[in-house]
């Protein structure tokens, strides 16, 4: 069980460097939010995955469940923000 | 030959962690930025399915939370919002230090987490009910509840202001 733990740990890593890597190339406003999205993901296996690690298997789900809806609320928000940048630039692309 | 427990958990963790990867390599290479929004779904589901094998005891509860708010209202609103847009096609700057500094910075975060965590202990699995975790949410967490259903109807509010266009 602690070998999995591992396992979804190092994925994590990896996904989080996959965000990372997205939000420093894209030029499109759309796609350095699905890029902040993938991070997202992987910070909340981090998190579940450390927990199994250390033992403390029933505090994250509270937090997670937290994390998601103000996730939701923030995509909402970018996404209000992006529908303003477009309509004042008339493009998605970033300078 | 049987397959135990342990043997069936790495192999979901094998072909989702495959998926969850592909999916995120997709959203970055994907030229339509609407398909990068569906494949965030399948990165979101893949997701879901590797925190429920962690612990399925535990965190089987927290899965079908993640698929139904995160998937289901998430990527959702992000696939459909996006038909407002015309030019939806993005393109990429080449810009070549970037990686090899990211994955330094990955290798030296897994190194540094690795070392942290080395002198933990196995835990004990004990499965949550559904019960309990209403319980905890109303009594010992009622206030970041109350903020959390304010955020969301002010969401909610927000998204038909946007629907609504003028």
């Amino acid at each position: 069980m602690i070998l999995i733990g591992y396992m979804s740990l190092s994925l994590s890593i990896v996904l989080v460097a996959v965000g990372l890597y997205g939000i420093i190339v894209s030029k499109n406003v759309i796609r350095v939010l699905l890029s902040s999205e993938i991070i997202l993901n992987a910070s909340l296996l981090f998190l579940f995955s450390v927990s199994l690690i250390v033992g403390l298997l029933y505090k994250p789900i509270i937090f997670s469940i937290f994390a998601i809806g103000m996730a939701l609320t923030e995509v909402v928000v970018a996404f209000a923000a992006i529908i303003l940048y477009y309509r004042q630039k008339g493009s998605l692309e970033v300078d | 030959m049987f397959l135990t427990s342990d043997i069936l958990q790495v192999v979901i963790f094998g072909i989702f962690s495959i998926v969850s990867i592909i999916s995120a390599i997709f959203i970055l290479n994907s030229k339509n930025v609407f398909y990068s929004a569906v494949a965030l779904a399948f990165l979101g589901i893949s997701i879901a399915v590797l925190i429920a094998d962690l612990a399925p005891a535990s965190y089987s509860i927290y899965s079908a939370f993640h698929i139904l708010l995160y998937v289901g209202a998430t990527v959702v609103f992000l696939s459909v919002s996006m038909v407002i847009f015309k030019d939806l096609y993005a393109k990429q700057e080449q810009v070549t230090p970037s990686g090899i500094a990211v994955a330094v910075s990955a290798v030296v975060l897994f190194l540094s987490v690795i070392l942290g965590l080395s002198s933990s202990s196995s835990p004990e699995i004990s499965p949550v009910s559904l019960q309990q975790l209403a319980d905890d949410l109303l009594s010992g967490f009622w206030f970041p509840a109350v903020v959390l259903v304010i955020a969301l109807l002010t969401t909610l509010i927000e998204a038909i202001t946007l629907a609504r266009r003028d």
